[in-house]
């Protein structure tokens, strides 16, 4: 039995041990999975007593994840919405739109169905769940040309990542993801413009959260990101300027 | 002694047991009929009923021989074939997912034949969601069922063909009636691992209402959007779940 105690000692021992370097959690909308990574490096060669996790998944559920307590520092959605509800519930700082986005139609390379807008997504499309800004971007956007696709042909992507990767990877015919997956994916996928009239712009918050343990960290990525060379990155990636 | 070995269980049995209170403290429990009987509710719970059923009885079919051809064979090979069929065990299940993709999917090697001969299409389809649960289930009953052939005394069998009895009567009257309980217990055990599949599923068959979107797809999904209905199912797998393991143990001892 003395074993276990040691055990036990050594745990506590191990969870006690103090470190003198700050660590923050970035929650990332997916689509800024490339950008953020490249920025999360610049930010720890300028910061090298600062670890930066990147947790990245779709606004709705970072968002999810913060109203019910998950320790992050920072937040950038891909949907004012999204951290319009934090606001409202007092768990983020003021947010500043760093970056826009807009959607397209992403196929097979060659288009091998021959999709050349919106009224050809015929057979199994790969969309975002509602929840995500990608995916409410998705219905306005069809909502707006007209389009109509049945439920029953839609599988859902939790995140815009997902979405494309069942077109990648997967067999759908198409998927509507942002400009700037499209681009990441490169020759995996073709793209297929969405024509500006039924197209919409996503605009991207991020902000400092509000019961962040290392808010000044917090607040210098988030400066980072906002910062000229944050916006280099950003628009090398694809993404427009706010 | 014994005073800190109850001490530390204590803690360990707390640990699976403060999730599960949590859970049922966010049962909101005035709502639960009608959370459970909405469509996407409806649909997941009989499509997880469906695809978990369907993906027994395929683990039971492929993986009675294999389990057999294990127990009763030796060949050069064995043990490695042994370990490709239990890999699925140890595999991420999304692993799994990508892997049946690059085999069934249109381009993959098999289903680009499958499409092109016989117009078959598994990915988005339950039968696909049959496959990728069977996928990873398969190993629990083949598991199960080895350790049963395996428990089983052959001088059995030997004295009934020695009695004069035709090898499909020794297979029904002794072989059967001993390995009955390990193919039970496996097969139960195939089935709710099937009904808890999400990775393979959602990686291959994608997330379609009603086609493929299963119990554990519509739970992710419905987590942020209809957050009482995720909980309502995770309750119905929670209980399903709980009452399959507690009669197993009762019944079979695993």
């Amino acid at each position: 039995m003395r074993f276990g105690y040691a055990i036990a000692a050594l745990l506590l021992v191990g969870c006690g041990s103090a470190e003198s370097r700050t660590s923050i959690t970035v929650s990332a909308a997916a689509s800024l999975t490339g950008a953020f990574t490249e920025i999360a490096d610049e930010f720890a060669a300028a910061h090298p007593d600062v670890d930066v996790a990147l947790n990245f998944g779709s606004s709705g559920q970072l968002a999810a994840q913060i109203g019910d307590g998950a320790p992050a520092d920072v937040a950038a959605f891909a949907d004012t919405a999204a951290m319009d509800t934090l606001a409202k519930a007092g768990l983020v700082d003021e947010s500043d739109v760093f970056a826009t986005n807009e959607l397209t139609i992403v196929t097979k390379p060659g288009n091998p169905s021959g999709v050349t807008g919106l009224a050809d997504l015929k057979g199994v499309v790969s969309l975002c769940v509602e929840t995500a800004p990608c995916g409410k971007f998705a219905a306005q956007v069809l909502a707006a040309a007209g389009v109509t696709i049945p439920e029953g042909s839609v599988t859902r992507g939790a995140d815009v990542k997902a979405t494309l990767a069942a077109v990648a990877e997967g067999d759908a015919v198409a998927a509507i993801v942002y400009v700037t997956d499209a681009r990441a994916a490169a020759s995996r996928v073709d793209e297929v413009e969405i024509p500006a009239a039924s197209n919409t712009v996503a605009e991207y918050p991020i902000a400092v959260v509000r019961n962040s343990t290392n808010a000044e960290a917090a607040r210098a990525f988030r400066d980072a990101v906002v910062s000229e060379g944050g916006r280099k990155v950003l628009s090398a990636a694809g993404f427009g300027a706010p | 002694m014994n005073r800190p070995a109850v001490a530390l269980a204590s803690a360990a049995a707390l640990f699976f047991v403060l999730p599960l209170a949590g859970l049922l403290g966010r049962v909101s429990w005035g709502t639960l009929g009608a959370d459970l009987s909405s469509g996407a509710a409806r649909d997941g719970l009989w499509l997880s009923l469906v695809c978990s059923v369907g993906a027994t009885v395929l683990s039971v079919i492929g993986g009675l021989p294999l389990a057999w051809v294990l127990a009763r064979m030796r060949f050069p090979g064995r043990s490695l074939l042994r370990g490709l069929a239990l890999l699925p065990l140890v595999l991420p299940p999304v692993v799994g997912g990508v892997a049946l993709l690059s085999a069934f999917a249109r381009r993959g090697f098999v289903g680009a034949r499958l499409y092109e001969w016989f117009g078959v299409q598994l990915t988005f389809t339950t039968a696909g969601a049959m496959l990728a649960e069977t996928f990873v289930a398969m190993p629990f009953f083949v598991l199960a069922a080895e350790a049963g052939f395996r428990s089983i005394d052959t001088r059995y069998e030997d004295a009934a063909v020695s009695l004069g009895a035709r090898p499909f009567t020794v297979v029904r009257r002794v072989t059967f009636p001993m390995v009955a309980p390990s193919l039970a217990a496996g097969a139960v055990l195939a089935w709710a691992r099937a009904l808890g599949e999400f990775g393979a599923t959602i990686t291959f068959a994608g997330n379609i209402a009603g086609r493929t979107q299963t119990l554990p797809l519509a739970v992710y999904l419905q987590l942020e959007s209809h957050p009482d209905v995720a909980i309502a199912l995770s309750l119905v797998l929670v209980v399903v779940s709980l009452g399959v393991i507690v009669a197993m143990r009762d019944r079979w001892a695993v």
